[in-house]
């Protein structure tokens, strides 16, 4: 090979490396400024976690919670009047706190409760809600389907508390009382609220407690009905839903949990574990080298078009065009062998045809030149039969 | 840096301890202080891998299929042995090996590591990078660095056709009359006189020379020297399909064992092997032509043409004819444009000022044809000797002749429609007056010399 073949791009007069690798003053360079920018947003991130009020979730009907959903407004203004509020999040804790009945246990949760046990506590019940157990709690109330929409409503009955509170937002759930009941605030097809005595003591249920709440409180008459239907001069046992759901606990033998039985090293064991498989993340994970890319070139085999043009053929079934097609390329090439011009008619070609092979010139005249074959299987055979008359020409 | 296996085995080993140990907290924190320790130290006495310096030297051509090797010599003027493993990172289509080479350079020294290519695509592959990866005393880390150290190989066309060149050669030289077979025929120039022998054609004496020199004196006649030849290959679209079976296994050819996984079935019809860009077809055929229009005493001319010049080799002399060819076919890759026939033909016309035989290795795609070269050949035809030279794809054949079932028969109809228009375009063209060769992509190069040799045997050079 002579000299003009080096490549262009000749690599410099011994091959002089330089080093690519990103240096500690380099990273540090080009880092600093992401770093500063990182350590300025933590910073400030921390600094208005510190500085801002601890706020806490808002816990909905809370006599503790001071937030919208909340009914510390609603206990406060009750203390002021003489009435004593106990709050309790659990079924034993209101049953230890009823005493001899003459209490009034405000429910506004019973997820985590059970309700016979509650339905047990003596005295008067305010239910707020649909809560679950509602049939045990308030026997005979049942809520009807359909959601009327909490507004502002009458209460349209004679009920003295009720009645002189006026009208309350009021609605969530529409309940139908036993007999005997009082049903105030007519919401869809009952009432929004129902009261009856039940077992010694006046059980009522509301749809909602919205107009307890802290944000609603000082709306329409909301304050004068919850103090009517709570302030009714007898203490109050106010449950909330926990703070924390209760768990079961998993006793062994001894009353020892499995995390007791371990030994002491197990979760260090582990945490040393999981050491282990960072380090070995990181050794199989550090690569030697870059990767390298290239650019391919295009891989299109030349035969697809016709390939496609083939299926297409078979999706519309286009018997007709592919006997055409057949057909042509046989004329195509018997035509120079029968030693006929290129533009050669129809009955010329099927003239020599027929004296060149012996075929029947009608048979051959309707493979060449007939009506497309109707069925795939008619054209599977013409196309065999085109195979036989070029063979046979070939032949002879 | 990088740690090694070794150093979470020991981790893993730390497990056990912790396990066993007394009091748990203290051991984790006490084999974590341990590795660290240990890491850090192997980190320190690790070989340095900033200060080495590289050197290449070998190969920088290599013939498509062919195995090139590059040495890689490492420098380590540091203080500490560098002992670890090296990648020399290339291309993947450069086929380099071995991916990791143990390394082991003491303070001071040299090694030298070898690193062979063996490519699979034609063009310039160059060197991307060559990472150290240098261990410490310890085995539990290493420090890693990347260096550039540039060297570029370019893979250039095999030309496999070559074996076909010494019977054309020998076709050539009867046409030259170095083969005792002195008949004059068209296309023959006056050579010198001589005197007569028995067995020459009479027809051929000299009567005037014989007159003056008391002697029979027969003229004797060679084919027309000095003619001369361009060579047009079309790196359009339409170069880019592929056809056949490559005989060298290109990027892309997966199938071809080259495969991740073992193959065990067959390769079947449906997921064939992707055969040769039309393109590598018709360099193997440029390639034998121009070998025997040079020994033919012939001027040959390239051009690479798509929507621009790709190539262009002119004015070369008969013995750096190929591998200035070859040097300028090792870049081009089929472009996914409609080539641009009117260009093509004005870049002709403009380099070509002589009549020459212009072959013009493109498909013979009907379509692509009729828009683009059939309205611009009067112009080249009507100065130039015209040859199209066309590769077919032996699948259409395959295609076109089965008939298993009904689903064959309308592929072997599709197939069937695209030869025709394949004749078709062809029979326009020799309407035209252009010589037309259409062969299968293992012929096509003997077939194109074959015409070659018919056309000057004719004298229509």
């Amino acid at each position: 090979m002579s000299a003009d073949l080096r490549p262009v791009a000749a690599p410099p007069a011994g091959g002089a490396s330089a080093s690519v690798s990103p240096t500690l003053r380099s990273t540090w360079r080009a880092g600093r400024v992401a770093a500063l920018l990182g350590l300025v947003i933590v910073l400030a991130a921390a600094l208005g976690v510190l500085l801002a009020p601890g706020q806490r979730e808002s816990r909905y009907l809370d006599p503790d919670d001071t937030s919208l959903a909340g009914s510390k407004a609603l206990a406060e203004l009750l203390r002021a009047r003489g009435v004593t509020v106990d709050r309790v999040d659990s079924a034993e804790a209101a049953a230890a706190s009823a005493g001899g009945g003459d209490r009034l246990l405000l429910i506004t949760d019973t997820v985590y409760v059970n309700e016979f046990r509650l339905a047990a506590v003596p005295g008067d019940k305010l239910v707020v809600g649909a809560v679950p157990g509602l049939e045990a709690l308030a026997p005979g109330v049942r809520p009807l389907p359909g959601q009327p929409r909490e507004r502002s409503r009458e209460p349209r009955c004679d009920l003295p508390g009720v009645a002189a509170a006026g009208s309350a937002y009021v609605g969530g759930t529409a309940f139908a009382g036993p007999s005997g009941s009082t049903g105030c605030y007519p919401a869809g097809d009952g009432h929004a609220l129902v009261t009856y005595e039940h077992d010694g003591g006046r059980v009522t249920v509301v749809g909602s407690g919205s107009f307890m709440t802290n944000q609603r409180l000082a709306e329409d008459g909301n304050a004068a009905l919850a103090l009517n239907l709570i302030g009714t001069g007898k203490p109050v046992t106010w449950l909330v839903r926990p703070q924390t759901p209760p768990v079961g606990e998993l006793p062994g033998t001894r009353g020892e949990s499995m995390y007791d039985l371990m030994p002491a090293g197990v979760g260090w064991a582990v945490l040393m574990g999981c050491l282990s498989v960072a380090l070995v993340a990181f050794w199989r994970g550090r690569r030697l080298g870059p990767v390298v890319a290239e650019r391919l070139p295009v891989v299109v085999r030349a035969a697809e078009t016709v390939e496609g043009r083939g299926r297409l053929y078979r999706a519309r079934r286009a018997r007709e065009r592919a006997a055409g097609a057949l057909r042509a390329g046989t004329i195509d090439r018997l035509t120079p062998r029968l030693g006929l011009a290129p533009g050669a008619g129809g009955h010329e070609v099927v003239a020599a045809l027929a004296a060149r092979t012996g075929q029947d010139p009608h048979q051959v005249g309707s493979a060449l030149y007939g009506p497309p074959p109707g069925d795939d299987a008619g054209l599977v055979a013409l196309a065999r039969y085109l195979d036989f008359i070029e063979r046979q020409v070939s032949e002879l | 840096m990088a740690l090694t296996g070794r150093a979470g085995l020991v981790a893993a080993l730390g497990i056990v301890v912790v396990l066993l140990a007394p009091v748990p907290g203290a051991a984790v924190a006490g084999v974590c202080l341990l590795l660290a320790a240990a890491i850090v130290v192997d980190l320190v006495f690790a070989g340095a891998v900033r200060p080495l310096r590289f050197h290449r030297s070998g190969d920088t051509l290599v013939r498509l299929g062919g195995r090139a090797s590059v040495e890689l010599i490492v420098e380590n003027p540091g203080g500490r042995r560098v002992r670890g493993v090296l990648r020399d990172a290339w291309p993947p289509s450069a086929g380099a090996g071995p991916r990791l080479i143990p390394l082991d350079v003491p303070a001071g020294e040299r090694r030298k590591v070898v690193v062979t290519l063996e490519p699979t695509r034609r063009g310039d592959r160059s060197s991307v990078a060559v990472t150290v990866r240098s261990v410490g005393p310890l085995g539990l880390a290493a420090r890693q660095g990347t260096h550039r150290a540039p060297w570029s190989v370019r893979v250039l066309p095999p030309f496999l056709s070559r074996k076909h060149l010494p019977s054309r050669l020998t076709r050539l030289r009867e046409l030259e009359g170095q083969h005792p077979a002195l008949v004059r025929g068209q296309g023959t120039e006056f050579d010198s006189l001589r005197e007569y022998v028995v067995g020459d054609d009479v027809r051929s004496i000299d009567w005037r020379a014989t007159a003056r020199r008391h002697d029979v004196v027969v003229r004797t006649w060679r084919p027309e020297r000095d003619r001369r030849v361009l060579i047009v290959l079309d790196t359009g679209r339409t170069s880019a399909g592929r056809v056949g079976d490559a005989p060298v296994p290109l990027a892309g050819a997966v199938a071809q064992g080259g495969g991740l996984l073992p193959s065990s079935a067959p390769p079947s019809a449906a997921r064939a092997v992707p055969g040769w860009p039309r393109l590598d077809w018709s360099m193997d055929a440029a390639l034998l032509l121009a070998a025997l229009a040079a020994r033919a005493g012939d001027q040959v001319d390239f051009l690479a043409y798509d929507r621009s010049v790709r190539a262009w080799v002119s004015g070369a002399s008969r013995t750096e004819l190929l591998p200035s060819m070859v040097n300028a076919m090792a870049p081009i890759e089929a472009e996914l444009v409609e080539a641009d026939a009117q260009g093509m033909v004005a870049a002709v016309l403009s380099r070509a000022r002589r009549r020459c035989l212009v072959v013009l290795l493109t498909d013979l795609n009907g379509a692509a044809l009729d828009e683009g070269l059939m309205p611009v050949l009067p112009q080249l035809s009507s100065r130039h000797l015209v040859l199209v030279a066309g590769i077919s794809d032996p699948r259409l054949a395959a295609m076109a002749a089965a008939r298993g079932s009904a689903e064959e028969v309308y592929d072997a109809a599709a197939a069937e429609h695209a030869r025709l228009e394949r004749r078709r375009i062809t029979a326009r063209l020799r309407r035209h007056g252009v010589e037309v060769v259409d062969a299968p992509p293992d012929d096509i190069a003997p077939a194109l010399a074959d015409a070659y040799l018919a056309l000057k045997a004719a004298g229509r050079l």
